[in-house]
């Protein structure tokens, strides 16, 4: 591989990189505001200017410029090399490049730095992105002077609103035009753009529309200043009190990449974010995937139920004993669910294959939604591949309906509340059955018809491993306590295995996972079996 | 002044030193588990050395590294003015198995400092006369200042001391009876 | 109307003939702080004593883990509640040192100033209080009187009598007050001329000779061994000080004596901390001469020292510096070091390890009374009981910061 010199360090490239992009491969910051990895060049912001070295045997390129001598005490001609940013120059073989060893480069970072705080609003007490604000961060790495302007500041209209998501604030923009860029290049809805020139520019959205793709919250997100701030976060939390989890969306087959930040003291998330997967999401998730973490805490089913009405564990797992005492194992059907875990998944596949000995498995989910060629799936279940692999034989949903309706299943044993197809076709068929007894961790059409319904924790409350649409093993981690009194539904699957009489002994995740094939037991966010 | 004492060290100990540093002014040895007692010996007993205050011990915790503890202790010495800190390195990843050697016989004041570092991380000195907790009482669960010790932990209600160390003149049956009011020990059902 | 010892058996009334155990504190008043000795006696002479200390931990170390640097000097404040501003300073040096930066020179005088007054009421504290254990009152409110000027002062300039919370990294809350030398200089004789009158009371006082001069020996090995400094060390003969064996600040301008007993007795170091007094007062005296009146006091780092309150209001830099001061507080840059000063009651050492953050990885104090009271339960075996009272009084125990 071919490599440059970047302050003294030999940094390896690929053809066509450019300075940033090769150093920030290599792990090293060179500081930009307006340069995004999975964006166009627009080299506006200069933070991100650096000295390069001639070619052997050309000359340096010099700026005249005029100094201030204090001894004098007049302007002096003097020269100084000319920088050039390193987000635009590709680089060549044996560069020279001073980013940090150069005393130019940080002289211009500070004045940059300087005349983007220019106009800056004293926003910092109330704005939602002092904590992780890039202005804030580079004033202390780079400039670290006091403010020298004492007139007034360029005023500019405040808390416009973009669209249904995202509240814009002029003031704190630096018109580093990554929203512009995004919406244009990413979510292909040219939308936004730049109004007027100089101090007085200012982003806008196309005359007669609002900022409302499936993206809009991404603006937000690669917003390096506070200038952008999504509607649903705003003024909610101060990002120096959360706690981030490495999680995954649940919105979809994608299954991207995600940290939830969650207020530990309260345990409560707040915002769902993209983490960075280059084969999975890379930089990016959708609107729907960023709200869905509010499914943590919205509608769920937080106590046992029998028949609808709220009820102890203990009553309830009595019900399901005395619901499937003397029942014949072939009239016994379990339904999978895509929407939950692999472990959980692969326990209750335990429990009706090897101890209950039925072959009738069945697989529930999300019907099917709405698709993009970005990273919108059309199915929206995020581990369908998961169930697949787990129980090839597992037949769809219909099968069952049919089954109940003929009298062949009179027990069902299932995971989750979400249940495909219309809602009018289930009634007769469910109401068939003699006992539903699902463990899912939201109300729905599932936990309203069933006899016994457990509360199950969500994605956040538990670790799990989906197996997303590209059949990549992708695992979850826990963020926030189980609210209420729901449990890893692995876990209420062992324990109603237990009440019926079998030896499910699972007690921790570990142990489940021991028992899983190794292979999708160790997933490190890569394709299975690749 | 004090580089010269890590010279001293390495060619007294050779590869028993694991590791030497200065910096901010502080010399710093690191030296294997099994040798503490030796070097600390050596230490205060060598003319070039003669580190006769023992100033401090105490232990930090990296709960990521395997040995988990650091033990640390400042030596100073009066005569020659010079100071080094000596480190050694025990425990597995679990907090256990952390042991190292007393050195209450090289310098007696390092017995209350050794059960200060027994009491708050739970570290082992083994050979310590009297090894049991200073700043916190007897039935405390746990050892505070690890890392994994929560702060807002709440500790276990102590039952009422039966017979624990209970004073002969203060017994219920001794002494002058009037005007004090006479608790049975034990519990109230 | 029955006899009241109608029931007693023969033998009852009779002494215990084997040792007695003694229980003196943790609630006692000649125990300052709370500490509980165990005694083991025969008739009224100590055959063991088990000193246990721990009635006042609060956690200090673990609670610096927590918070960031800068929260750490409160806590610090509470450790030697009798002269903070000692602390203050010591533990400043220390990140100070972690960090690699030196205050400027009016600073460095100005600590000097305000420690040494901190170290001039800590002993007057520590010997009126001691006095008074032995009976002699008078004399406790003399040199009361002595301490609270000097706490007027450090009122004046910090704010609070006793929990100053003054130091900072790189720097003091304040610069001095414009009337801080005048007040020191008219403060300084008045104190010496009550610590005279105190003198007169106590240094021909035939009881209090008696109860401190050959009571409560050690030996200067033995202290040593026992990791001992300060007064209780000095008092043995042992000239140590770290202001004079390390300087730090600007001591090494200044010039002063290390008084130095000889037997190692209370008595010796009760003299010594009489000594300290005046020679905190010529300390101060020169230091408050070289001082300059004007300049810096805080060091000119925006990432270490917090803005003027008027450009935090109204600038975006000054904001910025703020919080970013005081949401993530000072990064110490990773690394390790054992910063140390002479405490009122000998070496304070401030063990810091930071793993870059703005929380501190570790801090550990070294208290100097650890060490010291470690050796009591020595001291005080083979002696009759009241003499624990002087004993334990000479040696300055400080319970918030043994305790930690």
């Amino acid at each position: 591989m071919p490599t440059f010199k970047l302050d003294g360090r030999e940094i390896p490239f690929e053809k066509g990189d450019t300075i940033i992009r090769a150093a920030h491969r290599m792990g090293i910051d060179i500081p930009h505001y307006c340069w995004h990895p999975g964006l166009s060049v627009a080299a506006n912001c200069r933070m991100c200017l650096v000295e390069i070295a001639p070619p052997p045997g050309q000359r340096p390129m010099q700026l005249d410029i005029l100094e201030w001598d204090a001894e004098k005490h007049d302007y002096v001609v003097a020269k100084k090399p000319k920088l050039q940013p390193a987000c635009q120059i590709a680089v060549a073989e044996n560069m020279e490049v001073k980013s940090e060893s150069s005393p130019e480069v940080e002289k211009a970072r500070s004045q940059v730095q300087e005349l983007l705080l220019l106009n800056h609003p004293v926003d910092c007490p109330i704005c939602d992105q002092a904590g992780e604000c890039r202005l804030q961060d580079y004033w202390l790495e780079h400039q670290g002077t006091k403010k020298r302007m004492r007139d007034e500041p360029v005023h500019k209209p405040k808390a416009v609103v973009f669209g249904p998501t995202i509240v814009y604030d002029a003031e704190r923009c630096i018109v580093c035009t990554r929203c512009v860029r995004f919406s244009a290049e990413i979510a292909k809805d040219p939308v936004l753009d730049e109004r007027q020139r100089g101090n007085l520019t200012e982003i806008v959205v196309s005359p007669g529309r609002l900022l409302d793709h499936d993206y809009t919250l991404m603006t937000e997100h690669v917003c390096p200043v506070g200038a952008l701030t999504s509607s649903d976060f705003r003024f909610k939390a101060r990002v120096w009190f959360l706690r981030s989890a490495r999680t995954l969306c649940m919105g979809c087959a994608t299954g991207c990449n995600a940290y939830l930040d969650y207020d530990p003291r309260t345990m409560t998330p707040h915002r769902h974010r993209p983490r960075e997967n280059m084969a999975v999401n890379q930089y990016w998730m959708c609107d729907e995937g960023m709200l869905s973490y509010t499914r943590v805490t919205g509608d769920r089913l937080l106590e046992a139920r029998i028949a609808g009405r709220p009820s102890t564990f203990e009553a309830a797992l009595a019900e399901v004993k005395r619901l499937f005492a003397g029942v014949p194992k072939e009239s016994i059907a379990c339904v999978l669910s895509a929407q939950h875990s692999y472990e959980s998944n692969f326990a209750l596949v335990e429990l009706a294959s090897k101890f209950i000995g039925t072959t009738a498995l069945f697989t529930s989910g999300k019907p099917k939604g709405k698709r993009d060629d970005i990273l919108i799936h059309e199915d929206k279940n995020p581990n369908t591949l998961g169930v697949k692999k787990l129980a090839p034989s597992a037949r769809p949903f219909d099968q069952l309906l049919e089954g109940l309706l003929t009298g062949t299943y009179t027990h069902v044993i299932a995971l989750g509340t979400d249940l495909p197809g219309q809602p009018e076709l289930l009634e007769a068929p469910l109401s068939r059955a003699a006992a539903i007894v699902t463990m899912a961790s939201h109300d729905g059409p599932f936990v309203r018809r069933a006899s016994v319904a457990l509360p199950a924790s969500t994605w956040a409350e538990t670790e799990g491993t989906y197996i997303n649409s590209r059949g990549m093993a992708q695992r979850s981690e826990r963020a926030i306590d189980p609210k209420g009194e729901s449990r890893p539904a692995w876990e209420l699957v062992a324990l109603v295995g237990r009440t019926l009489g079998y030896a499910t002994e699972w007690k921790k995740l570990k142990a489940v996972r021991r028992e899983m094939e190794p292979e999708a037991s160790a997933p490190a966010d890569r394709p299975v079996g690749a | 002044m004090s580089r010269k004492l890590i010279e001293i060290l390495k060619e007294r100990f050779g590869a028993e030193v694991l590791e030497t540093k200065s910096e901010h002014g502080d010399e710093t040895a690191v030296v294997e588990a099994r040798a503490w007692g030796k070097v600390a010996k050596f230490l205060r007993e060598d003319p070039r050395c003669e580190m006769d205050m023992m100033v401090d011990l105490c232990a930090v915790d990296y709960p990521n590294r395997e040995p988990r503890f650091e033990v640390v202790m400042h030596l100073h010495s009066i005569r020659l003015n010079h100071r080094l800190r000596l480190k050694a390195r025990v425990g597995d990843s679990e907090g256990d198995h952390a042991e190292l050697e007393s050195v209450t016989s090289v310098w007696s004041g390092a017995n209350w400092f050794e059960r200060e570092t027994f009491d708050m991380m739970g570290i082992v000195f083994t050979g310590h006369p009297d090894l049991r907790r200073i700043l916190m009482y007897p039935e405390f669960v746990g050892h505070p200042l690890r890392k994994d010790y929560p702060a807002d932990r709440i500790q276990p209600l102590v039952p009422f001391r039966e017979g624990y160390e209970k004073l002969p003149p203060f017994d219920h049956f001794e002494g002058m009876s009037f005007g004090r009011q006479v608790f049975r020990s034990g519990k109230v059902d | 109307m029955e006899p009241i010892d109608q029931e007693l058996e023969e033998g009852e009334l009779e002494l215990p003939s084997q040792p007695m155990s003694l229980n003196m504190g943790p609630s006692h008043p000649a125990m300052h702080g709370t500490v509980r000795i165990v005694m083991e006696l025969s008739g009224e002479t100590i055959t063991k004593a088990d000193v246990q200390i721990g009635y006042l931990h609060r956690g200090f170390e673990k609670m610096c883990e927590r918070g960031n640097w800068t929260q750490v000097f409160p806590y610090v404040d509470r450790c030697n509640y009798a002269s903070p501003m000692l602390n203050n300073v010591g533990f400043a040096l220390a990140v100070e040192k972690l960090l690699g930066v030196t205050v400027p020179e009016r600073c460095q005088y100005y600590r000097v100033v305000l420690g040494e007054l901190a170290r001039i009421a800590d002993h007057l504290t520590s010997q009126g209080a001691m006095a008074m254990e032995l009976g002699a009152f008078t004399p406790m409110l003399w040199f009361i009187k002595g301490r609270e000027m000097i706490y007027d002062i450090m009122e004046e300039e910090t704010g609070a009598r006793l929990t100053h919370s003054f130091g900072r990294v790189g720097g003091m809350a304040k610069p001095p007050s414009d009337h801080f030398k005048p007040m020191v200089a008219q403060v300084l004789p008045r104190v010496l001329s009550i610590l005279g009158e105190a003198e007169a009371l106590l240094l021909q006082n035939r009881i209090f000779m008696d109860r401190l001069q050959g009571v409560g020996k050690i030996s200067a090995a033995d202290a040593i061994a026992l990791g001992w400094t300060g007064p209780c060390l000095r008092a043995t003969g042992v000239p140590y000080d770290v202001r004079k064996a390390h300087p730090y600040l600007v001591y090494d301008r200044l010039a002063f004596d290390i008084p130095v007993g000889q037997e190692g007795d209370n008595w010796d170091r009760f003299m010594v901390r009489i000594e300290e007094i005046r020679q905190s007062v010529r300390i101060i005296e020169q230091a408050l001469e070289q001082m300059a009146d004007q300049g810096p006091v805080n060091v000119d780092d925006p990432r270490i020292v917090l803005p003027p309150k008027d450009e935090v209001y109204s600038t975006i830099e000054g904001t910025i510096q703020h919080f970013k001061i005081v949401m993530e507080g000072i990064k110490v840059p990773a690394g390790e070091a054992y910063g140390y000063t002479e405490g009122c009651n000998g070496e304070l050492g401030f063990y810091l390890v930071s793993d870059g953050s703005g929380t501190p990885y570790r801090v550990r104090i070294r208290p100097p009374c650890f060490a010291i009271t470690a050796g009591l339960g020595g001291l005080v075996t083979g002696l009759m009981i009241p003499d624990v009272v002087p004993t334990f009084g000479s040696l300055n125990m400080i319970g918030g910061e043994c305790d930690h």
